[in-house]
């Protein structure tokens, strides 16, 4: 459920429309579209159909397009983490040798509210021609008190830098009896936990071309969702919705940091209107990592209890975290197990920096590794094996929670029965390790709209006003259009990416494969339905009586009457069969499950920790194509690599400037830091399309950590896993410190 | 073909700004029956302003879904 999972419902917002989606967590096997028992093409691996044009270099992303006397937009951004602008002069940018066009971004008396925030943009013939402008403006500004990090906010003492205070407590959730609880356990733990700020690090940046022809806007956006951003154009420059397109033929990543124009895209449509000439505006990596979203941090100090026999009793849970300048850090936890007893109050911290977005499974990441860690130290105080403690206290299963069946099964394939105690007793520097975790996500779509024809040639074009992030959706649509006509995936035509194609949602919440495969089916089936129409008389049968298989158009009841598919569709003569359709409910679901094991090697000498290999066990109902899903599952276990050992936005305490916004010291994994990596999808074709993009990186991070913490003896209770870190735990347990 | 009904449970066009935003505006979803048994209360949503297209309003307060309401008294509210 992406951003706004848990809140609870306000009856007088929500209403109808709650009801209206409240659909069931299978599929309708009597639906007309049903999914095919026997399956050709889908559950399959198919190589993408967009490989060739990716791998030679010929795909044109935003950042590839280039449009006739094209400018290049920079922005000035500010260099103070708090600051109000006293004086905006664009005259001497204006001035500079190529430059086009100068717009504000920030008003005269605004403030700006980390470094990074907006000031103003500017277009000229080359790109350094407009970074020479964009430091040609001339500013002043009225420095003012900040806050560079959490500690700082949370300091009696600390300036009210934020309307209505630096920390917002959110209302104190409770369950059962947090005294009865403790009460009845027999051991307990009281730790605190933290995660950092992670960045997005999507590898096309944010950005996009912007061209005006009269009053009409053609814009080649990086983004999510192409009709959302054709929206949020003409919202914020108050023209009709009618008048904008964006385009999206192919893009490098967003994670959930890229649903509408942007600063950068608002300034780039600005910039171009006045210039009268194409703009393009990509962002850096150093505007990337200061602007363009992150993951918020996460800390939680905790008081849990469990029994002699291993059952949870009591939780209790203060948690805070920065999303940045006042915008919110909530997180689930517990994550997954059940405490029949809980108690927890979050408080959102704001501090002077580029404020959180929507990040891969946003939340879960957090709360994963804060409640797994919690359930290993649990585990070990009731000498329990983690996975007997994990199964004893997961909730019922259901076809969305299969958390206990995935344990076992992954356990058995990982050699889990190979795991030593806590603390690997093998001499050397060397000290090997196992950890787990579990996932959970929602993943269930709707709404899409897509459009279908036959041509008389045979061709087939399936359009769709869907966008493919990188992860394969070009390739899904072609593999259910092909499967439903019987033809192959190289026969089908697929367009999308822009919003003037039927629409469809943005690509976010893992909900694009559930939202599109039933668009894609249903149409699909409708266009089939024309053409026997059409083509019925020819075959002899009645149009109810025609599918398609094999490459041939033919009767269900007598295969041996029909039709090639070339020689149906000269039928058609010059008239092609088009259908307009969209999804139906009964072919998709929602709720996933997932586990995941790490085997990890750390050197206790110079504390590096190396993941040797990870396992995912993972659903997401009706597989597609087999490969995109190892696809999206490998994606975000690298990315989990990086978030527990590397990846941190590390803010400078005396001017809260990022001290590592690049890709030099903001790490992320490379190649030799990758491990090996096993798949076991769990195919539930009876639960019809569930998304899988956010699920695989959810946990990953929470086995990396249990399985050091399993390797060294010793709990690192925050990520990043540094070297420093754990050299700091292990020289702390030497000296009695930790636990 | 009904167009499909957005389904933020946080903003409403009868209580809120005209000008929030926030992803699930633009995503379609269904809920997962499991989900509020196993999640808790939490909210992780990052709204921002399409007069903007900041995590703060025109007149350089945060926007979100507590603030942006009819009389509020910020003059930038649509």
């Amino acid at each position: 459920m992406a951003d706004e999972p848990m809140m609870p419902l306000d009856e007088s917002i929500a209403g109808e429309q709650v009801a209206e989606v409240n659909l069931p967590a299978t599929a309708n096997p009597n639906s007309p579209y049903a999914w095919p028992k026997e399956r050709r093409i889908l559950s399959t691996r198919v190589n993408r159909i967009d490989g060739p044009v990716k791998v030679s270099g010929r795909a044109k992303y935003s950042y590839d397009m280039k449009r006739p006397g094209m400018l290049y937009g920079r922005i000035l951004r500010s260099p103070h983490p708090h600051a109000r602008i006293t004086a905006l002069d664009l005259g001497p940018a204006l001035k500079m040798p190529g430059v086009k066009a100068a717009v504000p971004i920030a008003k005269v008396g605004g403030k700006l509210m980390y470094v990074g925030d907006e000031v103003a943009a500017v277009a000229a013939v080359t790109e350094d021609q407009a970074r020479d402008a964009a430091r040609a403006i001339k500013v002043e500004y009225e420095i003012l008190p900040f806050l560079a990090n959490v500690e700082q906010a949370l300091q009696p003492e600390a300036p009210p830098v934020f309307e209505g205070g630096n920390v917002k407590a959110s209302q104190t959730e409770e369950e059962g009896s947090i005294t009865a609880g403790f009460a009845a356990a027999a051991h307990i733990v009281e730790q605190t936990y933290n995660t950092q700020v992670q960045t997005h690090v999507s590898l096309e940046t944010h950005g996009c071309m912007c061209e005006w022809e009269g009053e009409k806007l053609t814009a080649w956006v990086s983004t999510q969702a192409v009709h959302g951003t054709r929206e949020g154009f003409a919202t914020s420059l108050g023209i009709p919705q009618a008048n904008v397109r964006v385009i999206t033929e192919h893009m490098g990543g967003g994670f959930g940091s890229k649903f509408g124009p942007d600063v950068q895209g608002i300034a780039c449509a600005r910039l171009a209107k006045e210039a009268k000439a194409p703009v393009q505006l990509m962002l850096d990596r150093r505007e990337e990592h200061l602007a363009a979203g992150n993951r918020p941090s996460a800390y939680a100090k905790i008081k849990a209890g469990v029994s002699a026999d291993g059952m949870l009793t009591a939780f209790e849970a203060e948690s805070w975290g920065t999303g940045g300048a006042g915008a919110s850090s909530g997180f689930p936890l517990p994550y997954i197990y059940t405490f029949p007893n809980r108690r927890r109050v979050h408080k959102d911290v704001y501090i002077n920096a580029g404020q959180q977005r929507a990040m891969r499974a946003p939340g879960h990441p957090q709360g994963c590794f804060i409640t797994e860690m919690l359930m290993d130290e649990l585990a070990d105080r009731v000498k329990m094996d983690p996975i007997e403690f994990r199964i004893r206290n997961l909730p019922p299963q259901a076809p969305n929670a299969m958390w206990r069946e995935y344990f076992k099964i992954g356990a058995s394939k990982f050699g889990w029965d190979k795991r030593h105690a806590t603390g690997d007793p093998t001499p050397g520097p060397i000290k090997r390790g196992m950890g787990c975790a579990a996932n959970r996500w929602g993943g269930g779509g709707r709404g899409t709209q897509a459009q279908c024809e036959i041509l008389p040639d045979g061709g087939v074009v399936v359009r769709c006003g869907t966008q493919d992030l990188g992860v394969g959706t070009r390739t899904l649509i072609a593999v259910i259009a092909a499967e439903t006509l019987g033809l192959q995936v190289k026969d089908i035509k697929v367009e999308l990416g822009d919003s003037n194609y039927p629409f469809s949602g943005g690509s976010g919440g893992s909900t694009t494969a559930p939202a599109v495969s039933p668009a894609i089916r249903v149409t699909v089936s409708k266009v089939l339905q024309e053409l026997a129409t059409r083509v019925a008389p020819a075959i002899g049968v009645a149009a109810a009586d025609i599918t398609a298989s094999g490459g041939r158009v033919h009767s269900k009841t007598t295969p041996g009457k029909g039709l090639s598919w070339a020689d149906a569709c000269k039928r058609l003569q010059t008239t092609p069969v088009s259908v307009n359709a969209g999804w139906e409910p009964g072919l998709s679901a929602s709720g996933s499950s997932g586990v995941q094991f790490a085997e990890v090697s750390v050197d206790i000498e110079t504390g590096i920790a190396k993941v040797d290999r990870i396992l995912c066990v993972q659903d997401c109902g009706l597989i597609v194509n087999q490969l995109t899903a190892e696809s999206q599952c490998i994606g975000g276990m690298v990315m989990g690599v990086g978030y527990a050992l590397y990846e941190d936005r590390i803010l400078d305490r005396n001017t809260a400037m990022q001290v590592n916004p690049n890709m030099e010291w903001y790490l992320v994994p490379g190649m030799s830091d990758i491990p090996k990596i096993d798949i076991m999808l769990m195919n539930q074709p009876e639960r019809g399309v569930i998304g899988i993009g956010e699920p695989p990186t959810i946990s990953t991070a929470a086995a990396i950590a249990n399985a050091v913490a399993n390797a060294i003896g010793v709990r690192v209770r925050s990520i990043p896993l540094t070297p420093q870190k754990v050299l700091t735990a292990l020289e702390g347990e030497r000296a009695g410190g930790t636990q | 073909m009904a167009h499909p009904v957005p389904e933020s449970r946080l903003v409403s066009p009868d209580v809120h700004c005209a000008h929030l935003r926030h992803k699930g505006m633009y995503v379609l979803t269904t809920p997962d029956p499991g989900e509020q048994k196993h999640a808790g209360t939490w909210d992780a949503t990052a709204y921002w302003c399409t007069q903007t297209q900041k995590a703060m309003g025109p007149d350089g307060s945060a926007a979100n879904a507590a603030c942006c309401v009819a009389g509020n008294g910020r003059g930038c509210c649509h």
